[in-house]
C-alpha cells in the first residue's frame, strides 16, 4: 500500500506504514503523547455533553438525572446575568485582541533589529518573565501598586504634584478596563514574540543583503521583507485568536475583580464559576461551555474563509 | 404478713435487678465501642477539614495529629483515615467539584442549614437511620438527645444529619471585639462607647485629633456579614423573623437591613470607614489593626491569638478594652445567637455502608472524653500544662514543636463532635480559652460579658435563626446569585452620596426581589404557615 506521494514534481516516494514506523518510530513516539492529551482532554469528555439536556445531579449520575430537553439553554438565554457576561466577554476579548495582538509583532520586529546579542537576550528574558507569573501574583501586586489611596503609583504621583486625588485604576469600571487590558498585554506580549521571532529567522538572509545593496533603509527592510515574510504566521495566529473571542480567563478576572467593577468584570468565565460550579448547576455550566466552543469554532471557520478569499493560506 | 410482704418485695427487687442486669448486658453487648470489631477489608474514611490558608500551622491533611488518629483509631479497626482539605472561603464550590468528580468525602459537614439542605436536595447526602446510628455511636447520639438536637436531624420525612454540640450557643461569648482604649482616653472617653451616638462621636474625635485617618476600618464583606440583629425591633415579629432572619441570604429590602446600610453609608461619607474597605481582605484588616490604622478588631477567642500578640509587639504601650455586651454601635445590643448545634454532619451518598459505619465509629471514638481531651489540648508538657491551683489545663501559647496543633487548637478536626474546648465552670472555661501571655488579661471582662449576655438573652436579644424542617428549594436555586448580588449592591449603597441612598436602595431592593429573593421569602412563608419551622421563644 502506498503511504504517500510527494507533491514535489519529479520526486516519487513509495513507502508503507511498517517501513515508516520502523524508520521514524522515535518521532511517532513523541507524537503519541500530545495525541493522547488531545484525546483525553478534548474528546473523552464529549459524552459528558449530554448533561446539558438533563437536570444533572452528580450524585444521581446520568442514569438518575432528569431529562429536560432544551430547558437548560432556555434558562441560560433568559438569564440577565448571562447577557451581561456575554456582552463583556465579547467586548473585552475583542479589545484584548485589538490591543494585545499587534504588540508581540511590533516587539518581535524591534527585537529583530537589536544587533548587540547579549542585550537582545537579556531583553528577551525580561520580556518573557511575566508569562511565568501566576495571575494571583500579578493581581496582588497590581492592587498594591494601583489602590486609589494607598497604592504606590498614586502616592508617588500625588507626592510629585501630578494629581490631587488618587486615580481609581482598579476600582472604577472605565479605568479598570484600561488597566486590565494593559496588564494583560504586558503579561503576554513577551511570550508572544517567540513565534514571530522564529518565523523571522526563516526569512532568507539573501533578501536582506539584496535590499541593503539596493539601498533599502532599516525601516524599508522591515516593511517590505520582514513583515511580508511573517504574514502567514500572523494570519494563522489571528484566526486562532479569533476562536478565543468567547473565552475568558477566570484567574485573571478573579484576581482583578471587586464589587465596583463587576459591570465589566462579570464575563462568561465568572458566570460559569458562580452559577455553574459554586451553585452546583453543572448543566448550565456545560451549556455555556458548549455555546462558547460552538461560537468560537464558527468564528474560526469564518475567519479562515475570509483569509482564503484574501489570498492567504488560512488555517484549515 | 409482714414477712410475706418482705419476701414479695425481695423477689420483686431481685427480679428487677436481674432484668436490669440482663437488659444492660444486652445493651452493652449490642452498642458502642465494645461492640466494634475491625473490618475484614480496609475501609476508606475521608473526613473534610477546613483549609484556612493560615500561616504557621501544619499541613491540614498530613500532620502529627492526622497520624495520631490513624494510629489510635484507624489502625485499630482497619480503617484508612484521610483528611480532605476544604477551602474555608469557598466551601460550596469545593464540595461541588468533589461531587462532580464523584469523590465526595465520606462525611460532609457545615455550620449552615441552607448549605446542607442544598446538598441533600442535590443528592450528595444519603439518609440515615438514627436507631442504627445510636447503636454504633451511643455517646454521640446521647449528646444529641441531651442537647435537644433530634428535631434538626430531618428534612421533610427523611433523616440526614447528626449534630455536633455547641456549648453556650446562645451567648456567643467566644466572639469578642477589642478596641483602642488608649485612643478613647486621648479623646476624653473613660469607657467604651455604649451607643451609636457615642460611637460616632468617638470615631469623629479620633479622626479629627489625627490619631487615625479611618478609625472605623472595614474590609470586604463575605457571606454571613451584615447581620441585622442589632437593627431589629424587639420583641420581633415572628413571621418577619422566619422569612427574613436568615444570614446566608441577606434581607435587602427589610427595614433592619435598610437601617444597617444607611448607617454604613453615613460612616463611609463621614470618613470613618476606610474608603478602600471593599478591596481590603480580612487579613489586611488584621494587619491594619496591628499597625494602628483602625480602632477595633474582632475574632473568636483562643489561648493563642497571633493578631493580639503581634499587636502588643508593635504597640507595647497601647491599651485595649473589650466591648461590653451591653454596648453597641448600632441600635440595640443584640446579636445572632449561634445555632443550637455545631457542625451539621451528613454522609455521602457515594459512600458504602461500611464507610458510613466507619464514619460513625470515628465520631463515637472522638466523643470519648480522653480522646477528645488529647485532640483538643495536645500533649502534656508540650502543648499544655496543668495549673497548680485549679488543676485545669493551660495551653502553651508559643508552642512550635513536633506536636503543633492545627488552627485554633485543631478545632477544624474535632468540630465534628463539639464546637469549643470546655473544662470546668464557665469561669474556668473562659480562663482556659482567653488569650495567654499578653500584657493585658481579659479573663474577667469576658466572664462579665458572658453573664451580661445571659441576661440579655433572657430578654430575647440573642435570637437564633429560624430553622426549616422542609427543604426550601428556592434557597438552593438562588443562594449564589443572591449572595453575589448582595455584595455588589451593598458596596454601591455604602459608597453612594447620602442623598442618593434612598432611591438606590429602593431600586436594588426591587431588583433583588426579582432576582430570586421573592421566591425565597414566599417559600419560607409557606413553610412557616404550614408549621414546618422552629418558633421564636416567648420572653417575659
Amino acid at each position: 500500500m502506498a503511504f504517500g506521494k510527494s507533491k514535489t514534481p519529479g520526486l516519487k516516494v513509495h513507502t508503507t506504514w511498517r517501513k515508516a514506523l520502523a524508520r521514524d518510530w522515535q518521532l511517532y513516539l513523541l507524537l503519541l503523547f500530545p495525541v493522547i492529551m488531545v484525546v483525553v482532554f478534548n474528546y473523552a469528555s464529549y459524552p459528558g455533553l449530554r448533561m446539558i439536556f438533563m437536570d444533572y445531579k452528580p450524585a444521581k449520575g446520568y442514569d438518575g438525572s432528569k431529562w429536560v430537553g432544551l430547558g437548560t439553554f432556555e434558562k441560560v438565554f433568559r438569564d440577565k446575568d448571562f447577557h451581561r457576561s456575554l456582552r463583556n466577554s465579547i467586548v473585552f476579548n475583542l479589545l484584548d485582541l485589538a490591543v494585545g495582538f499587534p504588540m508581540p509583532i511590533i516587539l518581535a520586529l524591534i527585537l529583530n533589529e537589536l544587533k548587540f546579542p547579549r542585550f537582545k537576550k537579556v531583553t528577551q528574558t525580561i520580556l518573557y518573565l511575566p508569562h511565568f507569573l501566576s495571575w494571583v501574583i500579578i493581581g496582588s501586586v497590581a492592587y498594591q501598586l494601583f489602590r486609589p489611596n494607598s497604592g504606590i503609583v498614586n502616592i508617588v504621583m500625588m507626592n510629585w504634584g501630578l494629581i490631587d486625588k488618587g486615580i481609581p485604576f482598579l476600582t472604577e469600571k472605565w479605568h479598570w478596563a484600561v488597566t486590565y487590558l494593559l496588564i494583560g498585554v504586558w503579561q503576554s506580549m513577551g511570550w508572544g514574540t517567540i513565534i514571530y521571532l522564529a518565523a523571522i529567522t526563516s526569512i532568507s538572509g539573501e533578501l536582506y543583503e539584496a535590499a541593503m545593496i539596493d539601498g533599502a533603509s532599516r525601516w524599508q527592510r522591515m516593511w517590505h521583507i520582514t513583515l511580508p515574510g511573517i504574514k502567514g504566521t500572523v494570519v494563522t495566529l489571528l484566526i486562532m485568536n479569533l476562536g478565543k473571542v468567547m473565552n475568558s480567563n477566570y484567574e485573571r478576572l478573579d484576581q482583578f475583580g471587586n464589587t465596583q467593577v463587576k459591570d465589566f468584570q462579570y464575563q462568561l468565565a465568572v458566570y460559569i464559576y458562580d452559577k455553574g460550579l459554586a451553585g452546583s448547576k453543572f448543566s448550565m455550566a456545560t451549556a455555556v461551555g458548549l455555546f462558547q466552543s460552538v461560537v468560537g469554532l464558527c468564528l474560526v471557520l469564518i475567519a479562515d474563509r475570509v483569509a482564503k478569499a484574501l489570498g492567504e493560506d488560512g488555517l484549515i | 404478713m409482714r414477712k410475706n410482704l418482705q419476701r414479695v418485695f425481695a423477689l420483686a427487687l431481685t427480679g428487677a435487678m436481674m432484668a436490669g442486669t440482663v437488659s444492660a448486658f444486652a445493651a452493652e453487648e449490642a452498642t458502642g465501642m465494645d461492640s466494634w470489631t475491625a473490618f475484614e477489608e480496609t475501609v476508606e474514611l475521608a473526613i473534610p477539614v477546613y483549609d484556612r490558608g493560615a500561616e504557621g500551622v501544619p499541613d491540614v491533611s498530613n500532620n502529627y495529629w492526622t497520624q495520631w488518629i490513624q494510629e489510635n483509631f484507624g489502625d485499630q479497626y482497619n480503617i484508612n483515615v484521610t483528611f480532605v482539605p476544604i477551602t474555608r472561603s469557598d466551601v460550596m464550590t469545593d464540595y461541588a467539584l468533589l461531587a462532580a468528580a464523584e469523590d465526595l468525602p465520606t462525611v460532609l459537614m457545615e455550620y449552615d442549614y441552607p448549605k446542607v439542605a442544598q446538598w441533600a436536595a442535590d443528592g450528595y447526602l444519603t439518609t440515615i437511620d438514627l436507631d442504627e446510628f445510636a447503636k454504633v455511636a451511643p455517646t454521640y447520639y446521647q449528646s444529641m438527645v441531651d442537647n435537644n438536637q433530634l428535631i434538626y436531624t430531618a428534612l421533610g420525612d427523611e433523616t440526614y444529619f447528626a449534630m455536633a454540640e455547641r456549648p453556650y450557643y446562645n451567648t456567643t461569648y467566644r466572639y469578642q471585639t477589642w478596641v483602642r482604649m488608649d485612643w478613647l482616653r486621648e479623646v476624653g472617653y473613660d469607657h467604651v462607647p455604649e451607643t451609636r451616638e457615642e460611637w460616632v462621636d468617638a470615631m469623629t474625635k479620633i479622626k479629627e485629633a489625627g490619631i487615625c485617618e479611618y478609625p472605623g476600618g472595614g474590609f470586604m464583606i463575605g457571606n454571613g456579614s451584615d447581620q441585622t440583629q442589632p437593627w431589629r425591633t424587639y420583641p420581633m415579629d415572628e413571621t418577619e423573623w422566619a422569612i427574613h432572619g436568615d444570614y446566608n441570604i441577606l434581607p435587602l429590602g427589610w427595614e433592619p437591613n435598610y437601617k444597617l446600610l444607611k448607617s454604613a453609608n453615613a460612616d463611609y461619607n463621614a470618613g470613618i470607614t476606610n474608603p478602600e474597605y471593599y478591596i481590603t481582605t480580612q487579613e489586611d484588616a488584621k494587619a491594619n489593626f496591628v499597625n494602628g490604622k483602625c480602632y477595633s478588631y474582632s475574632d473568636y477567642i483562643g489561648p493563642v491569638m497571633d493578631t493580639l500578640t503581634a499587636f502588643y509587639e508593635a504597640n507595647p504601650d497601647a491599651e485595649l478594652a473589650i466591648v461590653p455586651a451591653g454596648a453597641t454601635s448600632a441600635e440595640v445590643p443584640a446579636w445572632r445567637a449561634e445555632n443550637p448545634f455545631g457542625m451539621i454532619v451528613g454522609f455521602s451518598s457515594f459512600a458504602s455502608e461500611d464507610e458510613i459505619k466507619a464514619a460513625w465509629m470515628y465520631m463515637e471514638w472522638l466523643s470519648q472524653e480522653e480522646n477528645l481531651f488529647t485532640f483538643q489540648w495536645g500533649i502534656e508538657g508540650e502543648n499544655f500544662n496543668y495549673d497548680a491551683e485549679t488543676g485545669l489545663p493551660v495551653a502553651v501559647s508559643d508552642y512550635d514543636g513536633e506536636y503543633k496543633q492545627g488552627y485554633n487548637s485543631s478545632k477544624d478536626y474535632w468540630c465534628i463532635v463539639i464546637e469549643s474546648k470546655e473544662a470546668g465552670t464557665i469561669e474556668q472555661v473562659v480562663e482556659a480559652n482567653t488569650p495567654q501571655d499578653l500584657p493585658q488579661n481579659f479573663t474577667e471582662d469576658i466572664i462579665q460579658f458572658y453573664y451580661d449576655r445571659v441576661e440579655l438573652a433572657a430578654q430575647g436579644y440573642g435570637p437564633s435563626d429560624c430553622q426549616f424542617s422542609v427543604p426550601i428549594e428556592a434557597q438552593s436555586e438562588y443562594l449564589t446569585t443572591l449572595q453575589e448580588l448582595y455584595k455588589e449592591y451593598r458596596d454601591n449603597l455604602t459608597m453612594c452620596a447620602p442623598e442618593e441612598f434612598d432611591a438606590l436602595y429602593e431600586q436594588y431592593a426591587q431588583e433583588y426581589l426579582d432576582a430570586g429573593y421573592q421566591a425565597v421569602i414566599d417559600e419560607r412563608l409557606e413553610a412557616y404557615e404550614a408549621g414546618n419551622t422552629t418558633k421564636l421563644p416567648i420572653y417575659e
